[in-house]
């Protein structure tokens, strides 16, 4: 693990708006995570940190307050720089998977080398090397739908590092799947994290913090406490 | 139940007020449209039917092929209809005849009238048609010669009452005075004749005429009710035969037999009297024909652009429809069963088809005017009868309602409830496709449209701007006869202007309302030859005036004397006289046995519409003018104008100074092309904007089901440009389909519509281009707006639903 910061929050505002209530998601939260870092996110429902979540994933705006993503100011990004940062150092699992029913395994891995621009030869080579990696090669040509839930949060962590992201942004990756499919998960994003791939997840199994680094407990859009975890060898 | 149904009706329309919006108005344009059509077609269908014996009431018309071309003529020989009662009385009940009298000049005291329009016509005219008298008896009315029945429009303009039975009406110039015996209802709109006055055909000496080669006369018959048209038509021919035969000798030369076996054919035939308007095509037309081709294609129109309204209604619900799942499951769940909630969605389905119905009515009542405009009718709502109009609209919205909701309505209650509450539907690909398939159709037919709109407007251009072989601009027609005596001397002033070039005295002009003066010839050579040709009474300022082109030797002039049996032909007559070379001198002959030698042939010049192909003409010098066509340079028409009709009202007249344009008079010809034209392009536009509203319906629709999709792929990466030009390009996909399934269709239709023009544009590829192109950009930016806003979503949320 490096000492360098590759995410650095301060002050950090978020509010939802209705049209009468204003409700604060975010309460002047300041963390920060170091490259190579493993960490885990954890609070009751409606704390926060999904919004979190996203917001470092540049998929939400911030209020108020800095971000600095290897020190670079990305608060103010429009759409596009959003985007492109996104595609080239960020890479999402979700609870539920959220691979494209219409697209095979291959085609859902392959979509983020799509949108990169590679060729289609080094598409194919780095989608079968990833598909490998997870161990789901055999089912490239399967469609979610024919798939289990293990397998499909396999593809999903594939897609997540087919373009050797630097973050992968974790939201409860086990939250759907049994304990024996949800080690497999768990495993895996800590082989990537080994490899040098800073991890950021929210998770509601302390099961699974243990996996990580540090564990940030938050409640009602602040950090209570911060605590390095005592990390469970897969 | 129902009320709750139209209560959770009226809050759906205003919850998705803008949807809700877009699919009345397209429903209610489609059907405005479809409404208007209707009307139009119904009024050209209803030509002559207000007669109680339509059905059995024909017109004898006289058909030939002969060289120089085909003989289509509305009116007969004078025996015709005596004879066919006399020698077909088994199958003609009734005859009677009709000779045009033109506009005379009607005096009332010392007021002189020239608008009204006097016919001829035996007694028994009004035995066989409906037209019913307010005053006076219609077995006895004409039975006396100079006896007039008037209609009651004149009546009143000139008398200011209708009871005018015994009054005169005399007519100026003319010894004979006419009595009124009777004043008739006003002939209805929907008639194919139209006359102001009828006199008794007594008074025409020509009436009693035998003679079978001449002919003027409409001739009309009422058949028994067991004769079959074509039976009659066999024993006319033989009839036709019969008589003609033995005049044939003196009138052409050769005997009948010889004319017939040299490839020529002429005969009677019967045309039912509600074919007139629409099927006919022939010279001395009493009236402006329709075309039953047009109706076809308004027909056709009007039928598509209901149909596109109804499926942009199912594409609209669908979409919609769709954010009403959980509605649907949580009825279903609390017991609803698929009855109930068919019931429900066809109410709400037949209530918005009733607002879009109201509004439609709204919108004919309001476009009538326009569209009579365009059309060159006078429909009126008032022409519709209440008892038959509204049962049939509230049976048609019910009938749209249903088959436009029927598609939404089983779609949305088919639907297992537990799946829609767990928000685990698969939205069925089938309905996707059978939607983009609609959406194909929409707009393979606003392609069409788009594509024959192009190539009528290009056909329309290509007449505005073909050589025509004589030249229509700065020519000024002046009526000139009212001046009587003093004609030659208004000429005389005119030409004192240096703004006029030439002056000629001629009524025959190549453009306009067309002379159809036949005149058969035979060269010197070949007595056997006849050619039929039309005659063009000039003189020698005509070819000049008009800007016509000498081809080979000289016009005719003054300065060679007695040019009076001379004639000046065109190319075509010396083609069809078999004529290459050494024509000029060569001599031919005409009926009356006079022979004419040619001095000079004129360039073929376009004298009938462009429909038909040019003609033989011959052009033979005379005196006779009733118009002066004056020729001027490029020069302010108005001050012009004033002068020639301060000159004009120097001279006593009893009719005010009329003049036309030639140019006008050449447009005027084309007036039914002009307006289908116009018409095409409103259809088009509004079929276009209505396909839109469908395509903008299922982009909503598409857009909303792929939300998670275009969530996954932003977060992995997509930026707002890959998203949206994801979304446009399936829908551009759609619109190229349909442009490459109507192109050849389109491209049919057209080919057969220009067939009618025997000159005529060559479809070309750009024509496709442009409507294909027109059809993507506009898809496009339907579309596109939707695509961008799905595009621009934040993410978070689409991934949230799950």
């Amino acid at each position: 693990m490096s000492t360098k910061n590759m995410i650095k929050i301060s002050n950090l505002q978020k509010y939802y708006r209705t049209e009468e209530v204003e409700t604060v998601a975010l309460n002047n939260l300041n963390i920060h995570v170091k490259e190579g870092e493993f960490v885990a996110v954890m609070g009751p429902s409606g704390c926060g940190k999904s919004t979190l979540l996203n917001i470092i994933g540049l998929l939400d705006d911030l209020d108020e307050g800095s971000y600095l993503f290897n020190d670079i100011e990305v608060a103010k990004f429009k759409e596009r720089g959003r985007s492109d940062l996104r595609k080239h150092n960020i890479g999402f699992v979700f609870q539920s998977f959220n691979l494209i029913d219409e697209l095979t395994v291959f085609e859902n891995v392959e979509l983020p080398l799509v949108y990169t621009n590679v060729p289609a030869a080094e598409r194919k080579r780095r989608v079968e090397e990833v598909l490998e990696k997870v161990q789901i090669m055999h089912r490239r040509n399967h469609f979610p739908q024919q798939l289990s839930g293990g397998q499909q949060q396999r593809v999903a962590v594939a897609r997540a590092v087919v373009n050797n992201p630097k973050l992968i942004l974790a939201d409860e990756p086990t939250g759907n799947l049994d304990s024996n499919n949800g080690n497999e998960v768990m495993q895996l994003l800590t082989e990537l994290n080994e490899a040098g791939t800073t991890i950021v997840m929210v998770t509601h199994s302390e099961h699974d913090a243990k996996f990580s680094d540090r564990v940030i407990r938050m409640l009602d859009g602040q950090v209570i406490m911060e605590t390095s975890a005592l990390k469970q060898n897969g | 139940m129902i009320k709750s149904y139209i209560k959770i009706a009226v809050r759906n329309l205003k919850r998705n007020i803008a949807i809700s919006l877009i699919n009345i108005c397209g429903l209610a344009l489609g059907i405005a449209t479809c409404l208007l059509i209707s009307l139009y077609i119904t009024d050209e269908l209803s030509y002559d039917r207000f007669n109680n014996h339509a059905d059995r009431i024909v017109r004898v018309v006289f058909k030939g092929k002969v060289k120089g071309g085909d003989l289509k003529e509305a009116h007969v020989m004078p025996p015709v209809a005596s004879t066919m009662k006399a020698e077909l009385s088994s199958d003609v009940e009734e005859t009677a005849r009709l000779r045009i009298g033109g506009a005379p000049l009607f005096m009332v005291g010392d007021k002189v009238f020239h608008d009204e329009h006097l016919a001829y016509v035996d007694a028994a005219f009004f035995r066989i048609f409906t037209l019913p008298l307010l005053k006076g008896d219609h077995l006895t009315a004409l039975t006396q010669p100079n006896t007039a029945i008037i209609t009651e429009a004149m009546a009143r303009k000139y008398f200011n009452t209708i009871d005018v039975i015994g009054r005169e009406l005399p007519i100026k110039g003319n010894e004979s005075i006419l009595k009124i015996t009777g004043v008739m209802q006003d002939i209805p709109k929907n008639s194919h004749f139209n006359f102001d006055v009828f006199t008794s055909i007594e008074a025409l000496e020509d009436a009693k005429s035998t003679s079978w080669m001449t002919s003027e006369y409409y001739t009309y018959a009422l058949l028994k009710k067991d004769a079959a048209i074509r039976q009659v038509e066999t024993k006319l021919a033989t009839l036709f035969d019969k008589h003609v035969g033995p005049q044939f000798m003196a009138g052409f030369g050769m005997s009948y037999e010889d004319y017939k076996k040299t490839g020529n054919k002429i005969g009677l035939y019967l045309q039912p009297l509600t074919d007139i308007h629409l099927h006919s095509d022939f010279v001395y037309d009493l009236s402006p024909s329709g075309n039953i081709k047009y109706l076809y294609i308004f027909g056709v129109i009007g039928l598509f652009m209901l149909l596109i309204a109804t499926i942009n209604f199912m594409n609209l619900s669908t979409a919609s429809g769709s954010r009403r799942f959980k509605e649907v499951g949580v009825r279903k769940v609390l017991g609803a069963g698929k009855q109930k909630l068919l019931v429900q969605f066809f109410t709400e389905g037949i209530l918005i088809t009733y607002i879009a119905l109201l509004l439609a009515v709204c919108i004919v009542v309001v476009a009538l005017p326009l569209f009579n405009h365009f059309s060159g009718k006078s429909l009126g709502i008032t022409q519709l009868s209440a008892f038959t109009t509204i049962p049939f609209l509230i049976g048609f919205g019910l009938l749209i309602g249903l088959f436009s909701s029927s598609y939404p309505t089983l779609y949305l209650s088919s639907f297992n409830p537990l799946s829609i509450l767990r928000n685990k539907l698969n939205l069925s690909e089938k309905g996707l496709s059978l939607r983009s398939g609609l959406v194909v159709f929409q707009f393979m037919i606003s392609v069409g449209l788009i594509f024959c709109t192009v190539v009528v407007s290009r056909q329309l251009d290509y007449m505005r701007h073909i050589k025509l072989g004589y030249d229509k601009e700065n020519v000024i027609i002046v009526q000139s006869w009212p001046l009587g005596a003093n004609e030659k001397a208004f000429a005389e002033r005119l030409a004192q202007d240096s703004r006029i070039m030439h002056i000629s005295h001629s009524s025959y002009l190549p453009a306009g309302a067309t002379n159809n003066n036949n005149f058969f010839i035979y060269p010197k050579e070949n007595p056997n030859q006849w050619v039929k040709t039309l005659r063009y009474d000039v003189d020698d300022q005509y070819i000049p005036a008009m800007g016509m082109k000498i081809k080979e030797g000289r016009n005719f002039s003054k300065a060679y004397g007695n040019d009076s049996l001379s004639v000046v032909i065109n190319e075509t007559a010396a083609k069809n006289l078999g004529w290459k070379d050494n024509i000029l001198g060569r001599t031919l002959t005409n009926k009356d046995n006079k022979v004419l030698q040619v001095i000079g042939v004129v360039e073929d010049f376009h004298f009938k519409p462009l429909h038909e192909t040019i003609a033989p003409l011959v052009m033979v010098l005379s005196d006779q003018a009733g118009n002066l066509i004056i020729k001027t340079k490029a020069t302010n028409m108005e001050e012009l104008l004033a002068t020639v009709k301060k000159h004009y009202q120097a001279f006593p007249s009893d009719l005010p100074f009329d003049y036309s344009f030639l140019d006008e008079r050449y447009n005027q010809t084309y007036q039914s092309e002009l307006k289908t034209g116009q018409l095409l392009t409103i259809f088009a536009t509004l079929t276009i904007f209505v396909a839109c509203l469908g395509l903008l319906g299922l982009a909503i629709f598409t857009t909303h089901q792929r939300k998670k999709e275009i969530g996954i792929r932003k977060v992995i990466g997509a930026s707002v440009p890959d998203i949206a030009r994801m979304l446009s390009f399936e829908f551009i996909r759609l619109v190229v389909i349909s442009i490459i399934i109507a192109s050849p269709i389109a491209w049919w239709m057209m080919n057969m519509w220009l067939q009618d023009f025997a000159y005529r544009i060559d479809i070309k590829w750009w024509m496709f281009a442009i409507a294909g192109i027109l059809a993507i950009v506009i898809a496009l930016l339907t579309v596109s707006s939707q695509a961008i806003r799905a595009a621009l979503a934040n993410p978070v949320h689409s991934l949230k639903d799950e």
